[in-house]
């Protein structure tokens, strides 16, 4: 990956990334439509279309501030499948069967397509991750929160009165339990590695 | 895994092994399946919390601003294919806004000749607190209230919600405004204060309010004081700097 020339749509990755109000209403009037079009000739509305769009922007912009996303492709092909696989993967749940995917729009563009797969996965992922952390009790929600936010364990230990060996310990062990659920989940098998 | 095993992960990726326990835990991780899989997923988890949680206050951020532009647009769009049908209603309106404009305009100038008022300045903007999430009663109830003026009902509802919600800025904010508004200003100020020091999107409307409760309370140099202190471009930066002129 780290070969290849980096596309100079990565303006795109970097406004998101810095909250840039000029480039996320340049995204929304350039890139925008296109999405909406697709997903209310394929069963949906301006609603639904509001929201997938939202979500597939937060993806973006946690890929981009987790792993340093590099855009190698134009942002339009990108934006538009990543939106486009995550509508069908919305009517998939909603009617439970098969969706057939409209083939001409599809860009054949290969890095497109391989960007926005990782990314898709990257967002699922985030979603699981999320999920099973809020399934956590409370009192290893608390510590890792601490643990992460704070940073210096003695710190952490001492504002939840607690010795820094044992916050140490509860913080792998919170952590493995963690791994645990994700690892028994249905949905983790079906990201395959 | 057993407890011992997450023990050594943690362990490891903080660094803390020594050089043989380094070795023979990274032999396992090509030995053992099973350990080299669950030690990824750790690692990964690991990394996903430190980020998520430490930039919790940023991506918050972000979402906030992508939400408005994204409203904004669909809003526009959705706007444009029912223009027509609304365009008489909007033409009046307009007439009605550009009436009020000149209303507005005719009492300024007038009041400019006079000395200055806190009536001329408790205009607060209009409350909408609808938009948000949670008890949307309340919140209705409360952005009429406030919106009519009838600050010691608004007053007594912010209450319930800031009982709920008590770090919300927006609810701090209206709370201190009704309490300006009541007399209340051993409410008010200190709320205000707090915020002037913090740095919410709130910060400098509470600097303009404490001006504004000063000068209500007749301490015009504690009221020129904070005055001087609303940054130009922001929200009530004109209104603080007209009031400044007729002070100073």
């Amino acid at each position: 990956m780290s070969e290849k020339k980096i596309h100079e749509d990565q303006k795109y990755i970097e406004g998101l990334l810095q909250n840039n109000s000029f480039i996320i209403q340049a995204i929304y009037d350039t890139f925008v439509p296109k999405v909406v079009n697709y997903i209310k000739q394929n069963s949906g509305d301006a609603d639904q279309a509001q929201d997938v769009i939202q979500e597939t922007l937060i993806t973006i912009y946690n890929q981009a501030s987790q792993k340093k996303l590099q855009l190698t492709c134009p942002f339009d092909a990108y934006f538009f499948l990543l939106c486009k696989r995550k509508w069908l993967n919305e009517l998939k749940k909603k009617t439970n069967k098969e969706v057939t995917i409209n083939e001409e729009v599809l860009s054949k563009d290969d890095d497109s397509q391989e960007l926005a797969f990782e990314t898709s996965l990257f967002g699922e992922k985030q979603e699981l991750f999320n999920t099973m952390f809020q399934k956590l009790g409370n009192a290893c929600k608390d510590l890792l929160k601490a643990t992460f936010k704070i940073k210096s364990m003695e710190e952490v230990a001492k504002s939840l009165g607690v010795t820094y060996a044992y916050a140490r310990k509860k913080k792998s062990l919170c952590i493995g339990k963690l791994t645990k659920m994700v690892q028994e989940s249905p949905q983790f098998n079906q990201l395959n590695y | 895994m057993k407890e011992e095993d997450y023990i050594l992960f943690e362990a490891y990726l903080a660094e803390e092994l020594s050089v043989e326990e380094k070795t023979a835990f990274e032999n396992r991780l090509e030995t053992d399946a099973a350990f080299n899989a669950s030690f990824n997923t750790y690692k990964e988890l690991s990394g996903y919390l430190e980020h998520t949680i430490k930039n919790e206050a940023e991506t918050n951020a972000f979402k906030s601003n992508l939400k408005s532009i994204s409203n904004q647009h669909f809003n526009k769009t959705k706007g444009a294919s029912e223009g027509n049908k609304k365009s008489t209603t909007f033409s009046l309106l307009k007439y009605a806004i550009a009436a009020c404009v000149v209303l507005l305009f005719g009492i300024v100038t007038f009041n400019k000749m006079n000395q200055p008022a806190y009536s001329d300045y408790n205009e607060h903007g209009i409350m909408d607190l609808t938009v948000r999430g949670g008890n949307i009663g309340l919140l209705i109830k409360t952005t009429k209230a406030f919106n009519n003026k009838e600050y010691e009902k608004a007053s007594g509802y912010l209450e319930t919600l800031l009982e709920e919600d008590p770090e919300n800025k927006e609810y701090q904010l209206y709370y201190a405004v009704t309490n300006i508004e009541l007399d209340k200003f051993e409410i008010s100020e200190p709320i205000l204060q707090d915020m002037a020091k913090g740095d919410s999107a709130y910060k400098n409307r509470a600097i303009w309010y404490l001006g504004l409760s000063n000068f209500k309370q007749d301490k015009e140099e504690e009221a020129i004081k904070w005055l001087k202190q609303v940054p130009e471009g922001a929200d009530y930066y004109r209104q603080a700097q007209e009031l400044l002129n007729k002070l100073e």
